[in-house]
């Protein structure tokens, strides 16, 4: 997800950026009729691909809902799946327009040239999964624990952070590929297993019987996992708006099913709803200056869904994941989250 | 006392109460393992027709996971409608490598060297122009589409096979001493060469090699970690060779200056065949290295077969299979080694005395 080695190469790659032109890469997607797109190749209910090698998951949908906002058709979405340090100089050398793989935007990525980081899609934090035998319930008592922890990875200087900040001793355990370090957790090789918590929440479904473990309240690191672009106005602008459109349709319960009679009957409506939906509305307005399809808002919630609904379909309730984004940071504002729709107006 | 040959090496294996017994405490340990393997793979394995769900509650193989993922962990996320590129590719470098395998050992086509050699340049580009299309009315296919065993093959057969004719020069290059200079940088070259990890290339070849072209040169990570696998390989190539070059008698050399060959004539007509010959075995034994040594690419980004067998078994509806995955690949790495050892094995047998 992250790694460490990812900001010498992000050195590297703006070294060699080419000079930014506002535009170019819109006009590129245009001119293509295909949106590039990098995600991570193999991140359960984020990007994976499925029995086709078509990418399905979180992630993979917002590629659907820039290509949906700028070609009019999610299929027009090139997803490719590349890896961490990969992305960034694919991105940089202009062989992806967009890239939405769980990327955390940090002050020193955006610093550099060459990308541009647009929207959070998810917000996530690093978080500690134990043994429910082990008794534990805060990560204050992990005093002189074995962590289990991606070699390589920022989730180990968190750790390194964290407990040095307490005076708190610990032993980490580095285990690269995931398989191996589950199981050495799950055999009690460790006593603690490190991750982000979404990830957790998901990795702890693969226990022989997930009961036995638990996620601890402590929330140690803040990740907003966030959409990168080429550096580029307008598809900055246009991948924006695009999100607001999937968090404002949540706004007014408006899902992929029901936007065809809430655009069939569009008087009956709020006029917030209007605006974005009517052809001589706010959105339609937006697409003109931007060079958008005139009904790029319908598109995105036609074609790929609300934010919610996106959730639920790959890490929520109506996935094997169960999360519940109402518990997470990623509710709403008014469930008390952070996601907050922008108005369109 | 054992009149059968079939039955020959049981009668060794009790022939003294000493061996007796250890052939029953080897049969005691063995026996286990094969119940397991037995268990996991057959006994308690769910079938392809059987329902996908009843794996959760069975303990062996899940055949219906390997049956719904067999195509991408074959050729990954490579667009579906274009799938006989990569088929075709994968039999292609398959039937060449059989062939060449084969021939060295006297049973496949007779073609001469010449022929080989141009064969595998014309299987080698088509694979390529195939894989990527853009031509002959093909849609173009970005390179970090070509996934699981189709760009296995391209890596590790196309890096043999060029690595191999370089291997050839540096040899020739190091073992000569009319030019003293060429034979110091191509020691130089090799030394380096095999005193550095093959992953330092890898990253070399993936990270650097693109800053030291032209600007506005796009190098595909494909191309970049082929140059860095040749790179790399032509070492172990050229100290194979040089080794069957110093087996030769001195006088093999010495009677071809007599005769007045000029250098490219004993070097090719001479020297070589008789080095490369006599050198077979290690080059076969490094040339399984390089073949397995592939699947290290999945370090730089390039989703070969182990990369395209996890990705099966991230989908979240599948996501307890790991074993069937990684099941599926080895079997795929075991078969063809055992096909590279056969082939190595024969040679063994009849080479080095002719």
């Amino acid at each position: 997800m992250k790694f460490l080695f990812a900001s010498l190469l992000l050195t590297t790659a703006s070294l060699a950026a080419p000079a930014v032109q506002a535009g170019a890469a819109l006009d590129d997607i245009k001119s293509g009729d295909a949106l590039v797109c990098l995600v991570s190749p193999n991140a359960p209910g984020f990007s994976v691909p499925d029995s086709q090698g078509v990418f399905q998951g979180f992630n993979a949908d917002f590629c659907r809902m820039a290509a949906a906002a700028v070609l009019g058709d999610a299929a027009k979405a090139d997803i490719r799946g590349v890896g961490f340090s990969d992305s960034m100089k694919t991105l940089v050398a202009r062989g992806g327009h967009l890239a939405s793989r769980s990327i955390t935007a940090t002050g020193t990525r955006d610093a550099d040239a060459g990308m541009a980081f647009i929207a959070t899609t998810f917000f996530d934090g690093q978080g500690f999964m134990v043994p429910a035998a082990l008794g534990v319930s805060a990560a204050a008592d992990l005093q002189g624990a074995t962590v289990c922890a991606e070699d390589g990875s920022t989730t180990l200087l968190t750790l390194a952070d964290w407990f040095a900040d307490r005076g708190m001793s610990y032993r980490v355990e580095n285990i690269a590929d995931k398989t191996a370090r589950l199981e050495a957790f799950f055999s009690g090789k460790c006593d603690v297993y490190a991750s982000d918590v979404t990830a957790l929440n998901s990795d702890r479904m693969l226990a022989a019987n997930p009961d036995d473990y638990v996620i601890l309240p402590d929330v140690i690191s803040a990740e907003p996992l966030t959409l990168v672009s080429q550096p580029d106005q307008e598809l900055e602008s246009a991948v924006f708006w695009a999100f607001q459109v999937m968090l404002n349709a949540d706004k007014f319960g408006i899902t992929s099913g029901t936007i065809d009679d809430v655009i069939a009957d569009l008087d009956s409506q709020p006029q917030e709803v209007a605006r974005l939906f009517a052809a001589d509305g706010a959105g339609a307005d937006m697409a003109a200056k931007l060079g958008l399809p005139a009904d790029w808002a319908y598109q995105v919630v036609k074609q790929v869904g609300s934010y919610s609904e996106v959730f639920d379909r790959h890490l929520g309730m109506n996935s094997p994941f169960k999360l519940d984004r109402t518990k997470t940071l990623n509710a709403s504002v008014e469930e008390g989250g952070l996601m907050y729709p922008y108005p369109i107006r | 006392m054992w009149k059968s040959r079939r039955l020959a090496p049981l009668g060794q294996a009790f022939r003294t109460p000493l061996s007796a017994l250890l052939s029953l405490a080897t049969l005691a340990l063995c026996l286990p393992l094969l119940w397991v393997a037995l268990h996991w793979l057959v006994l308690s394995a769910v079938w392809p027709w059987q329902p996908a769900a009843l794996c959760q509650s069975q303990t062996g193989t899940c055949w219906p996971f390997v049956a719904e993922k067999l195509n991408l962990i074959l050729f990954g996320t490579y667009p579906r409608e274009e799938l006989w590129r990569p088929v075709v590719t994968s039999v292609l470098l398959c039937a060449m490598t059989v062939q060449t395998g084969l021939q060295m050992t006297g049973r496949g086509l007779p073609l001469r060297l010449g022929q080989t050699a141009l064969l595998w340049l014309l299987a080698l580009g088509l694979s390529f122009a195939l894989m990527a299309g853009g031509v002959l009315g093909l849609a173009p296919v970005d390179s970090i589409r070509w996934n699981g065993l189709p760009i296995l093959l391209l890596l590790s057969v196309g890096a043999i096979a060029l690595a191999f004719p370089a291997g050839i020069v540096l040899a020739l290059a190091r073992d000569q001493d009319r030019v003293p200079m060429l034979a110091r940088l191509a020691a130089g070259y090799i030394e380096i060469a095999r005193g550095v990890p093959m992953l330092t290339f890898l990253f070399v070849g993936i990270f650097v090699l693109p800053l030291m072209l032209p600007p506005d040169t796009r190098i595909s990570p494909v191309a970049a970690t082929l140059v860095a696998l040749i790179v790399f390989h032509a070492a172990y190539f050229a100290e194979d060779i040089r080794g069957g070059l110093h087996a030769l008698p001195a006088g093999q050399a010495e009677a071809a200056h007599a005769l007045g060959l000029p250098y490219a004539t004993t070097a090719g007509r001479v020297l070589l065949p008789q080095a490369i010959r006599r050198a077979l075995p290690s080059i076969v034994n490094s040339v399984i290295g390089a073949y397995k040594d592939t699947s290290l690419v999945v370090v730089v980004g390039i989703h070969d077969l182990t990369a395209t067998a996890r990705m099966a078994f991230s989908d979240p509806e599948w996501r307890s299979f790991a074993l069937e995955g990684y099941f599926v690949v080895g079997l795929w790495f075991f078969v063809t080694c055992a096909f590279l050892s056969m082939v190595g094995r024969q040679l063994h047998r009849h080479s080095p005395a002719r």
